[in-house]
């Protein structure tokens, strides 16, 4: 499989009055062309800014590189001028937003909205702008295209906007799109509805998708591999099955304990992962998922692990799955 | 036969926006028992948080009875009712908005202590709080500092001592745990389950994830558009679903286990639900309904008891 992004040892940190938060802290990982990788995690894990670093949408101060490279088709994207950038962005790689009413001009007609970037790079006519507007709203399914594009974005309900968020992304065939939480402000049946047509149209364009969620169920629906993030570092990856069937990091295996399943018996009690995530101020040196780990060791508070890899696609990062770890945790179990 | 500690009769609430009226809740009527959990679900502006608040009065009904405990507090006087508040009590959805930030900790979860004057001096008072605090998970360290300093589910842990504050018998739960992450959410339920058999509480928890509402309600309620679609034990409503949009509502919830999600065959409902300003006086479902048939399109079907203790307001529900 031919790799579309590979992201190596990246690296962001913000500078704030009250120091540095170091919100991405070595993170690697690649997606394959016409793949969709799921990145879940937590709030302030780090998933959202790694996704926004890919398009350089960080402002910059007070965010900063510390380290590491964006391959995007061979190409280090993080070398790249703003001007550079700008054709890169849209026509390459596409981003779709959690909140489809904030991420749209609510001052601007659709039809324009969605042609926007085109006719910026492509010079296209009125005319011809306003037939490509038209048919990217049928190709999202949004009835009536000839009266929607020229109504304003609150005539839309939410799962209308979210369709004309994707139209916008799609207007220029991206190899990329990059979706984070699309569909979490919306309603379930709505959000099934938003779902298909993501795979739709990655099917009809063979696109790759970043999927950024906190859902579960919306992971293990639409996903080829899953990573999962924490604290601002990778825990574990490997294809959606490996993750759900066989989870080996303890936290993956917690986050998978404390959502309700719907065959599950009630008097069940639901795993839940006490305590918080820790600060980024001042990140643990180890696992930094350590002090709300039931089965962390001594060392784990020490040392970070490295990978460890049970196949060719599913890694995690934890001592309880070193070679050595049996003989370890012997006696010195905290 | 135990009797309801929470009758809901007929409630209706409307609000007028100018353009007509808006029939937010329109004759909804249930039963809570005591010590149960109803789950209230549905999608958002299907009017589960307006049914909420109008039934513990916080909003003015437009019409219907609310009997708790077999008195109608509708008929109230302001000052009477004052007095019956204490019984019921609220958690809100948004752990940041629902606290005051320039109040201490101690001040949010003593205040409605102070405005019942339960205790004449400040050290029972405060002796109260710090056992409220103790019960919720938190401790007396936390009493001084302020909502800010305060993780989302820390927060609505201190929500929830304010809550019960009064020893109330009934809790209305509005989204508790929406605004939280996965793992913190299952802190909170696991807290809100424990207090619930240690102090004999009846929740109303209203929340639109179907897992969770699945996993904490004893009972279900499902609403749509200011109607009550559905209402059975939780277990019948998800196994035996009746209603054609609960089948559609429970086959769009995401399973996280993807051999199970990906082989699964799912409805998918056309459009967007229907503006509920002048709703025709039919089922509301009528347009969305892939089984809708003429009957449907004129008069609102009622809630019936197809079997027992499961109710569905739907014609067509014994061709289901």
């Amino acid at each position: 499989m031919e790799k579309l992004l590979e992201v190596k040892d990246l690296a962001v940190s913000f500078q704030t009055f009250f120091g540095e938060v170091e919100a991405v802290r070595g993170v690697s990982f690649h997606v394959n062309k016409k793949e969709t990788v799921a990145l879940v995690g937590e709030s302030g894990c780090g998933k959202s800014v790694t996704a926004s670093s890919i398009m350089q949408l960080l402002p910059m101060p007070p965010a900063f590189y510390k380290s590491g490279q964006i391959l995007f088709e061979g190409e280090d994207i993080i070398k790249k001028s703003e001007k550079e950038m700008q054709q890169i962005r849209g026509s390459q790689i596409s981003m779709i937003f959690q909140d489809p009413m904030t991420s749209l001009n609510p001052t601007m007609k659709i039809g324009k909205q969605i042609v926007e970037g085109l006719v910026k790079n492509k010079k296209l006519s009125p005319s011809e702008a306003e037939k490509k507007a038209i048919d990217m709203l049928n190709l999202v399914s949004v009835p009536q295209p000839e009266k929607r594009i020229k109504q304003y974005p609150h005539e839309f309900s939410g799962g209308m906007r979210q369709r004309v968020m994707i139209a916008i992304a799609m207007v220029s065939n991206p190899k990329l799109l990059i979706a984070d939480e699309p569909t979490t402000a919306l309603d379930v049946t709505v959000q099934a509805q938003i779902l298909d047509l993501m795979k739709e149209i990655q099917n009809q364009f063979d696109t790759s998708i970043i999927l950024i969620t906190h859902d579960l169920g919306v992971v293990a629906d639409m996903s080829d591999r899953v990573i999962v993030m924490y604290a601002g570092q990778l825990m574990e990856e490997g294809t959606v099955y490996e993750i759900f069937k066989n989870p080996k990091h303890p936290y993956t295996r917690k986050l998978l304990g404390s959502v309700p399943r719907l065959d599950m018996d009630r008097s069940e009690s639901l795993h839940s992962i006490e305590g918080t995530p820790p600060d980024l101020y001042a990140p643990p040196k180890g696992c930094p998922f350590f002090d709300r780990c039931d089965e962390a060791m001594v060392i784990c508070k020490e040392y970070m692990p490295e990978r460890e890899y049970h196949t060719d696609t599913h890694y995690s990062c934890c001592w309880l799955n070193h070679p050595m770890a049996k003989s370890v945790a012997e006696g010195s179990v905290v | 036969m135990v009797e309801p500690l929470v009758s809901v009769r007929n409630i209706k609430k409307y609000f007028d926006v100018g353009e007509g009226e808006l029939k937010a809740v329109d004759d909804v009527s249930f039963d809570i028992y005591p010590k149960e959990t109803f789950g209230l679900v549905g999608e958002s502006g299907c009017g589960k948080s307006t049914a909420a608040r109008t039934i513990i009065r916080l909003y003015e009904p437009t019409g219907g009875q609310m009997f708790f405990e077999g008195v109608n507090i509708y008929e109230l006087s302001r000052h009477e009712m004052q007095d019956m508040r204490r019984n019921f009590q609220m958690i809100f959805q948004d752990p940041y908005a629902s606290l005051n930030p320039r109040m201490t900790v101690e001040e949010i979860v003593s205040e409605p202590l102070r405005v019942h004057h339960i205790y004449d001096n400040s050290k029972e008072r405060r002796d109260r709080v710090i056992q409220l605090l103790e019960l919720v998970g938190l401790n007396e360290e936390h009493s001084l500092r302020f909502p800010h300093e305060f993780s989302g589910g820390q927060r609505q842990r201190i929500g929830i001592a304010r809550a019960l504050a009064l020893n109330p018998k009934f809790i209305v739960c509005d989204e508790p745990i929406s605004a939280l992450d996965v793992s913190i959410q299952a802190q909170v339920v696991n807290l809100l389950k424990r207090l619930q058999d240690e102090l004999g509480l009846t929740y109303l928890f209203i929340a639109h994830d179907l897992s969770m509402v699945r996993y904490i309600s004893d009972r279900v309620g499902v609403m749509y558009l200011g109607h009550l679609a559905e209402v059975a034990s939780s277990e019948e409503l998800y196994d035996n679903p009746i209603h054609p949009y609960t089948k559609a509502l429970l086959s769009a919830i995401p399973i996280p286990d993807p051999e199970i999600q990906r082989s699964r065959r799912r409805i998918i409902l056309e459009g967007d639900v229907p503006s509920p300003i002048n709703p025709e006086d039919n089922c509301r479902f009528a347009d969305r309904c892939p089984y809708a048939i003429k009957i449907c399109k004129e008069i609102a079907p009622e809630l019936e008891e197809i079997e027992k203790d499961h109710f569905v307001a739907c014609h067509r529900a014994n061709d289901m």
